[in-house]
């Protein structure tokens, strides 16, 4: 009963995380950067969605943690340095 | 600010015709003033950048707020499977308004709040985690969208 308590604050935690995650992400200015944290981070929980083992767990989530806030300084810092948006974001037509 | 400036220049009008000794500096002084008044019209009819009120010279004030058209059930429901189809996960073929994301269409938790964070971006609020995660089938998401847009029909 308690274990499952756990398991369940622990999936709440889990998805507040992953959501905080994607919403930092999208905040980097740089379209590079931006969409491979995306990825990244869409695929390392998708890819450790099965992990039971609560080391484990608690690994990658002080992992995750740790990337979050990472993601955070590198956003602000990449504010600092704002360089041109590439052809991909700014679309085919302004370019000519 | 427009009307003060006019109730100024009609008085200092009035003053000078009364003591047309003191005439020329305050002749002056209230020609500077409807030039200034003038100014601020042509001012306002450039930011509305609205060609009416630039013809018929501020006949009639109009306010033009930003709003959107207002939201309907209909509205709501039609943007919300928009937003699904859309979804790469998603085949628009089985959606449904009842189908259940985990259940009927195969998605996960992680997906969930993927969608859920598109459902933000589409309408513009902040779902809190507490009611995200009980959101599982699009009428869900449409009926609390239209709770907390107040759309009731």
């Amino acid at each position: 009963m308690i274990a499952c308590k756990m398991a369940a604050s622990g999936k709440v935690q889990v998805l507040s995380l992953y959501r905080m995650l994607l919403r930092e992400s999208e905040k980097f200015s740089a379209y590079n950067y931006r969409t491979y944290a995306l990825r990244r981070v869409k695929d390392a929980f998708k890819e450790n969605k099965n992990v039971e083992d609560p080391q484990n767990l608690q690994r990658l989530l002080s992992q995750a943690w740790d990337s979050l806030a990472l993601i955070q300084r590198q956003v602000t810092i990449g504010k600092m340095y704002e360089t041109q948006k590439t052809v991909v974001e700014t679309g085919f037509k302004k370019t000519l | 600010m427009a009307t003060r400036a006019l109730a100024l220049c009609v008085r200092s009008l009035t003053r000078s015709s009364t003591r047309l000794y003191q005439g020329s500096v305050i002749a002056r002084s209230s020609s500077a003033l409807l030039i200034s008044n003038d100014r601020s019209f042509s001012a306002i009819s450039c930011s509305q950048r609205t060609r009416r009120i630039e013809q018929s010279r501020v006949s009639q004030l109009s306010r033009q707020y930003g709003g959107l058209p207002p939201l309907t059930l209909e509205a709501i429901s039609d943007r919300v499977m928009y937003v699904l189809k859309l979804y790469d996960k998603i085949n628009p073929e089985k959606l449904k308004g009842t189908s259940h994301f985990m259940k009927d269409l195969g998605l996960d938790s992680l997906d969930q709040v993927e969608i859920i964070m598109a459902m933000e971006d589409e309408f513009g609020f902040e779902i809190p985690d507490a009611a995200a995660e009980k959101l599982m089938t699009p009428e869900e998401i449409v009926q609390f969208i239209a709770d907390k847009k107040d759309v009731y029909e």
